[in-house]
């Protein structure tokens, strides 16, 4: 077995306890409610008749162990379950709101990185004047608020300039230019935040990198300095950025919960935000747990290109 | 005439200099001046506020800025300044009350599981692990799901978040510190373990879990804004920069200052903790990243 075969097979096989640890803490999240979650949920002019056949549709009058081992069962076979309220299976509406959420979070991180790396480049390569520009930007894009930056946003483009619409959605398929004239706000708000970190990440990491003995090595030789920034530098740079990268997507899909409630973006978040608000509790638990599956997957994913981009980890992890 | 007011003036501005060094920039002191303004704004509220936070006045409904309202009146006629004031007040001790709390949960864990290590250590860190394994915002809702809405939840809810991120650093450090020969010389000498983990490790290992706690107070107060604008935190009619935001919005485009004002107070709130922590970091690291 090759070293990076192993490390991929020893990577798939430690996301499974992880999984498993989250989905006993979703599982146990409605029994953990105070009192008698039924009762909040149905609130308090409940019949007792009542109560007592939605808890058995919950399977809340079983054993604990018998609950969770038929939970996992079926969502083993994709049954997240059923929303309370409107009685709709779960799967379907979370395979409804996912995509919308996904596009949101890759398209921030898209601009974020289209806006964070050149940066990040230039600070560390241009004078002081950039690195003092560069730095006053980060600051200020991790200081503001993103949801306030996604109102004034709205003022400045919805409010006064009439350029692009306040909230709502149109899908992708099907009219992809309104699709984006409805998204360019949400994602600039989620984006602004993510570039910095990434704008920092990258200049600290090509900092580092540029100070190092074979870049000094490369410039001897007579290489320019735009191949050693480019082909040299930042390739070794790149593991810090894909760590920044790889976290920063877990912020990004919490940040989706307040810009998606922001801009009325029918998402996993908002959806989660409305279920909290409405203790509709099934649909919180699969919302979270469909987000934090998710989350799991990115981590995996940025550890296996780790292991692309500097095989000596890969190997390392052998040992 | 001139030399002595140059010669008066010199050590001056060197005692400045020397300040500015000591807390690691510039930046940094500009950041520990705005802490230091808004801490004593909150403190003093209820003495300096021009209004009554909560009085409705129906002659000042959206009213403008002016004279006697700098921040212009809301929705209700209620005076926004005064309201951002007394919002600083719930800001302020839900962020320093999860920060303390994550503190007081995490070093504890973190110093133990990095002093004795081996199995303790994983006891102790994996469940602490499991916490990263959820986004932090996604975990804070999560949990007031369960609970229920309210500024107290949200501050636990906090707390839970930056949990894991003080246990790690306080471990981090425990690692390094416990291999210094100081501690060798100390077991030498016949300490015992308990009295060399608290009088020698733990002192020398709370450094950079004090700088990030600076960092995260401005982000939990972030964090306590939009849980509140999402309508999971403080609850109306407490004055909190969350729901004020949310509130804003409804009136946007006829009274924008009931939104503007509030969201840079926040704004300023954020920058002023993360220009200490940067100018902390500094301090600790030198030749660091931390720019």
């Amino acid at each position: 077995m090759s070293p990076r075969f192993g490390y991929l097979v020893r990577r798939l096989l430690l996301t499974i306890p992880v999984l498993l640890a989250m989905s006993v803490f979703v599982f146990l999240m409605i029994r953990l409610v105070p009192g008698d979650p039924v009762r909040t949920m149905l609130g308090f002019r409940a019949t007792d008749e009542n109560v007592a056949t939605i808890r058995a549709a919950l399977g809340l009058d079983r054993p604990l162990a018998d609950q969770y081992l038929a939970w996992l069962g079926a969502l083993l076979h994709g049954d997240l379950g059923q929303d309370f309220v409107s009685k709709a299976p779960l799967t379907t509406l979370l395979s409804q709101r996912l995509p919308v959420t996904l596009e949101l979070t890759i398209l921030a991180m898209a601009v974020a990185l289209i806006v964070g790396l050149p940066l990040g480049v230039l600070a560390a390569t241009r004078g002081r004047w950039t690195g003092r520009l560069t730095s006053g930007f980060v600051v200020a894009a991790i200081s503001v608020p993103d949801f306030w930056l996604g109102i004034m946003l709205v003022l400045l483009f919805a409010g006064t300039f009439h350029l692009l619409p306040p909230s709502g959605y149109k899908p992708l398929v099907g009219d992809p230019v309104a699709n984006l004239r409805y998204m360019i706000l949400p994602v600039l708000t989620l984006a602004s935040g993510e570039a910095a970190y990434i704008l920092r990440t990258t200049r600290g990491a090509m900092d580092s990198t540029l100070g190092s003995p074979f870049i000094l090595f490369l410039r001897a030789k007579g290489l320019s300095e735009r191949e050693i920034t480019f082909r040299h530098a930042l390739r070794n740079a790149a593991v810090p950025i894909v760590t920044v990268v790889g976290i920063q997507f877990g912020v990004l899909l919490g940040g989706a919960i307040v810009v998606e409630s922001l801009f009325a973006l029918p998402g996993v978040g908002r959806l989660i935000v409305t279920a909290v608000n409405q203790r509709n509790y099934p649909v919180v638990q699969a919302g979270v747990l469909v987000v934090a599956a998710l989350f799991i997957l990115v981590n995996l994913l940025t550890d296996l290109v780790y292991g692309v981009l500097d095989p000596r980890l890969a190997e390392g992890g052998e040992t | 005439m001139t030399a002595p007011s140059l010669a008066a003036a010199r050590p001056r501005a060197s005692l400045v200099r020397r300040l500015v060094r000591r807390v690691g920039g510039w930046e940094a002191l500009v950041g520990i001046v705005i802490v230091a303004v808004l801490v004593t704004l909150a403190v003093l509220a209820p003495l300096v506020a021009p209004h009554d936070p909560e009085a409705i006045d129906s002659a000042r409904i959206l009213g403008r800025p002016d004279l006697g309202h700098p921040f212009g009146s809301d929705a209700l006629g209620r005076d926004v300044l005064t309201r951002v004031l007394f919002a600083y007040r719930v800001s302020l001790s839900v962020a320093l009350g999860s920060v303390a709390l994550a503190f007081a949960v995490g070093a504890p864990i973190g110093l133990v599981a990095g002093f004795r290590g081996g199995w303790v250590d994983g006891l102790l860190m994996r469940p602490i692990d499991l916490l990263l394994a959820l986004p932090a915002l996604l975990l804070a809702v999560a949990l007031i799901a369960i609970v229920g809405p309210g500024a107290l939840v949200a501050l636990v809810a906090i707390a839970v978040i930056y949990l894991p991120i003080i246990a790690r650093l306080v471990r981090s450090a425990v690692l390094v510190v416990k291999a210094q020969p100081y501690v060798d010389g100390a077991r030498a000498h016949g300490a015992s373990e308990p009295s060399i983990m608290l009088r020698h490790v733990l002192p020398n290992s709370l450094g950079p879990a004090l700088v990030q706690a600076t960092v995260l107070t401005g982000f939990a107060i972030q964090i306590e804004a939009a849980l509140s604008f999402l309508g999971l935190g403080a609850q109306p009619p407490t004055a909190s920069l969350g729901i004020m935001l949310n509130e804003g919005r409804d009136v946007l485009t006829l009274a924008p200052w009931v939104e503007i004002f509030p969201g840079l107070a926040l704004a300023i709130t954020v920058l002023g903790f993360n220009l200490v922590g940067d100018g902390l970091r500094r301090r600790l690291d030198p030749r660091g990243m931390a720019r």
